[in-house]
């Protein structure tokens, strides 16, 4: 049965229509990002946008756009991450929302 | 894009974006209605289901037209350990009061009505910023287009970059947030009817509450389709943060459950998708209009989650139809200043669906209490396993075993105390 429960969030993000926008809708700070504490971003974002090694690294090609990030990151976290929707029908486009 | 003749743009074309749409149109209002998505709904996440009443009062006998999924006769709630589960099932007596949707399907019909009713809508645009004049705003910029209007409905979404460029909203708290996500599965129709007992097109809402969020503040939550199950996880945005656990293996920790590998084997994941919820409610904003615009839906935290019912969808139409009133109303007058706007508030405040959200405006804080999430539903199953387990090893009477459960796992004050709050709560 453990089959059913195998799903990576790459094979997640798979699944995931993506247009992309080739003007940057986030940008981070990330020499701010080695002062903060809790790097709140490494967590709450459920497309894993944000990961560390050594550094703060972003990858926006898989970013859902829930907003999430920004709100820890201000308030939790190193107030590093700007974020802005992606133009006008670019981005993620669900199909099973 | 052009700039001209509109009296009222509406900034979003979900649930709230497109009622109060359809409520200007129809008194012949000359609405834009802006969309950033490809289509409406295609930005758009929830976790499945939808109450009936709203789309009655929008639409009438018209509603039955939606796309639904499935009509919910199954209400469930799961208190779940690693490896068991106390489940509880009702079977309401009329499954049309909400069905289960499908946002890309649900808001594309819905949007569709608001461009019958004769309402323009406009795609891939992202309103970027508002026309704003002495105080008032006077219309939306999108771009390189500036549409001067009457008036502005802003049913932006919960990340609402307009009421925050209005000064209604600082930014959000962690705690004052949710982050949803969830799988959704291909199921057979036969199957889904089968593992839940229903009939055909009827089917069930479940939410699970214990082990799978590890101890954090939120819960699982999983609704029939017509041929695929919603499958997700609601995680408060202070606990993830603040625990350092990555939210999506909170996802997992859910499907990993044997209840719910039972429920989803055999299935083909067709999509993954999030979504941040506004869990202050009507709260996250200072106030609801400014002169020149209002704001609707989860801009505006028009929802309610009170542990065992989720509503937004319902909540946001009938604020959307709330807001489109407010302007029909000043459209007599010309006036569209804050002071003639405010009624707004009120009318939210005495609609009967509405006033909900401040029935229980307690719950959010109650919900914060952890033990609802980690030691509660272990007790329930521990005493549940305790109630049932036969193993000649000699039993004791149920309020005894009650007792011993709860023993050194949570104090009898702290148990009364929490009990109390709970009545008084909700």
């Amino acid at each position: 049965m453990s089959q059913e429960g195998k799903l990576t969030l790459d094979k997640r993000l798979a699944l995931v229509s993506f247009t992309k926008d080739p003007r940057p809708f986030i940008t981070v700070e990330t020499e701010l990002c080695k002062e903060c504490e809790k790097k709140p971003c490494l967590y709450i974002c459920p497309a894993g946008v944000y990961t560390w090694q050594d550094q703060l690294n972003y990858n926006t090609e898989g970013c859902l756009e829930t907003g999430a990030c920004l709100v820890v990151c201000h308030k939790i976290g190193a107030k590093a991450i700007h974020w802005k929707y992606p133009a006008g029908g670019k981005g993620v486009s669900f199909r099973q929302g | 894009m052009s700039g001209e003749g509109f009296e009222v743009a509406v900034v979003g074309a979900g649930p709230a974006g497109s009622a109060a749409a359809i409520t200007l149109a129809r008194q012949g209002v000359q609405v834009l209605l802006v969309e950033r998505g490809s289509f409406p709904g295609s930005k758009n996440v929830f976790g499945g289901r939808i109450y009936t009443y709203a789309l009655k009062r929008l639409l009438g006998d018209a509603w039955k037209d939606a796309p639904v999924e499935r009509f919910i006769r199954k209400e469930g709630i799961t208190f779940m350990s690693n490896d068991s589960a106390f489940t509880l099932e009702y079977e309401v007596k009329d499954p049309e009061q909400s069905f289960s949707a499908v946002r890309a399907k649900f808001d594309k019909w819905l949007a569709e009505q608001a461009e019958k009713a004769g309402a323009q809508v406009i795609t891939d645009s992202l309103v970027d910023d508002l026309i704003v004049e002495n105080g008032q705003v006077k219309g939306i910029i999108a771009g390189e287009d500036k549409i001067p209007t009457d008036a502005v409905i802003a049913c932006d979404g919960t990340t609402t970059g307009l009421a925050r460029k209005a000064g209604l909203v600082k930014m959000l708290e962690p705690q004052q947030i949710s982050i949803g996500m969830k799988d959704v599965i291909e199921i057979s129709p036969g199957t889904i009817e089968e593992r839940f007992g229903v009939d055909q097109g009827e089917g069930a809402a479940h939410v699970f509450a214990g082990s799978c969020t590890d101890g954090l503040r939120g819960g699982g939550f999983l609704y029939t389709n017509k041929d695929s199950i919603a499958l997700g996880l609601v995680v408060g945005g202070d606990d993830v943060s603040i625990q350092a656990k990555p939210s999506h293996s909170l996802l997992d920790r859910l499907r990993a459950h044997p209840k719910v590998q039972r429920l989803i084997k055999g299935g083909k994941n067709r999509e993954y998708n999030a979504h941040m919820i506004p869990e202050a409610g009507p709260r996250m904003l200072t106030r609801p209009f400014t002169g020149g615009m209002l704001v609707a839906g989860d801009a505006a935290g028009h929802l309610l989650n009170n542990g065992y019912t989720f509503r937004g969808v319902d909540m946001a139409m009938i604020a959307g139809m709330a807001a489109a009133t407010t302007i029909l109303d000043a459209k007599k007058t010309k006036d569209y200043s804050a002071g003639n706007l405010q009624s707004y508030e009120t009318r939210l405040r005495k609609d009967p669906a509405l006033k909900d959200m401040y029935t229980f405006s307690k719950v959010p804080s109650y919900l914060r209490n952890r033990r609802l999430y980690g030691v509660y539903p272990e007790i329930v199953c521990s005493a549940a396993e305790a109630v049932y387990r036969v193993d000649g090893t000699g039993k004791k009477k149920i309020y005894k075993e009650m007792r011993a459960q709860t023993k050194g796992k949570v104090s009898t004050l702290t148990l009364v105390r929490d009990l109390l709050a709970g009545a008084r709560t909700f």
